[in-house]
């Protein structure tokens, strides 16, 4: 409470003033603010807050949501090393890898966080930055998409493989 | 040390939490304060979207300045103070001075009016005492509304937000005289706009 210091005939008003409510912004406020903020680390120990509102502002129209999204280069890279590693173990099961490519597969998984860190970024820069959202938010579509380009993986090294093949055995 | 809930936690110190980095202590200041600064932004441009946006720009520039932050000072102060800032230079480009509880001045349509009114709901009254107590608001959002925008603010940091002078004066950036004279002026319109209340 403040201190007193204003005429008797203003105590009435001055009174209303206190009990003015306070007026809440829409729901997803917090979520927006903190879409647009830098330097974020995902929290730690304390749950999201969820303010308790008591008001509530009645909004006429559609708000944009923007989601965030938080520790998709972490989901990236788990995506990466489970991808490079199913990679790995279908081509020992299918051919006959060699040693080499044996290594490179662990380096890939080894360095899968940077690679996955210049695969966004590529990414982002071939694909878009809405396709890039959109393949991390895991849609069943997005699933498809990344079976289709692994597919396309696979058969381009097996491609590779086979013509090397051929050539050895036409040189020999 | 992370802490396991920031009840009893205070702003500076959340703002330490904040200043490494941390979403969760970013959350918190905007539950302690988006309704104080979306409450003083509404009652100066006396529309919906744009104090949110108002309000949302305010948070934003002090979130991703959070380095800058003095602890001399109270965090909600600085926080106050920019949205002030950030309010008083959209009323300068846009020159909103007359309001409406019912809706935004600048509504065309019965329909937007209604999109961009503020809907105050309260527990605990019965619907004669809601009535009256909803009337009482309303008349003095009106009030305020009447009042020039610098004298809105002093006001509502004064009365609403029991600041005092001198914090009043760091907040809006004016002379602790001007500060007092804008509330003694504001405090004689009010009596004037609601005289039946005395």
């Amino acid at each position: 409470m403040i201190e007193h210091d204003f005429d008797e005939d203003f105590v009435p008003i001055a009174a209303e003033l206190q009990r003015l409510p306070y007026l809440s912004p829409s729901r997803d406020f917090a979520d927006r603010v903190i879409s647009r903020i830098d330097r974020l680390q995902p929290a730690q120990g304390v749950a999201p807050v969820i303010a308790s509102r008591h008001l509530e502002l009645q909004q006429g129209g559609q708000q944009a949501v923007v989601r965030r999204r938080g520790g998709g280069l972490v989901r990236g890279t788990a995506k990466a090393v489970v991808g490079v590693g199913l990679l790995a173990a279908a081509a020992f099961m299918f051919f006959e890898i060699d040693v080499l490519t044996a290594i490179l597969s662990a380096a890939a998984s080894q360095y899968a966080f940077a690679i996955a860190a210049v695969g966004t970024q590529l990414g982002a820069l071939v694909l878009g930055s809405e396709t890039i959202a959109f393949l991390q938010a895991g849609a069943l579509a997005a699933v498809l998409l990344y079976l289709t380009l692994a597919v396309g993986l696979f058969g381009g090294y097996a491609a590779i493989r086979t013509a090397a093949h051929i050539a050895k055995r036409k040189a020999a | 040390m992370t802490p396991k809930s920031y009840t009893d936690v205070s702003d500076q110190q959340v703002v330490v939490f904040a200043q490494e980095g941390r979403e969760d202590a970013y959350r918190e200041l905007i539950k302690r304060y988006e309704r104080p600064v979306f409450s003083l932004i509404y009652r100066m441009v006396r529309d919906n979207e744009t104090a949110e946006d108002l309000a949302q720009e305010t948070f934003i520039k002090v979130l991703n300045n959070i380095d800058r932050y003095r602890p001399e000072f109270k965090f909600s102060s600085w926080l106050f103070k920019i949205a002030n800032n950030i309010t008083i230079d959209h009323l300068r480009r846009r020159q909103i001075d007359t309001i409406s509880i019912e809706g935004s001045p600048d509504a065309i349509t019965a329909e937007r009016a209604r999109a961009t009114a503020v809907t105050v709901t309260s527990g605990g009254e019965s619907p004669l005492e809601e009535l009256e107590s909803r009337e009482l608001g309303a008349q003095i959002e009106r009030a305020i509304a009447k009042l020039r925008p610098e004298y809105r603010a002093c006001i509502i940091l004064r009365h609403v937000e029991d600041y005092s002078y001198d914090e009043i004066a760091e907040i809006v950036k004016l002379p602790l005289g001007t500060v007092k004279t804008y509330i003694h002026r504001a405090r004689q319109e009010l009596r004037e706009y609601l005289g039946d209340l005395r």
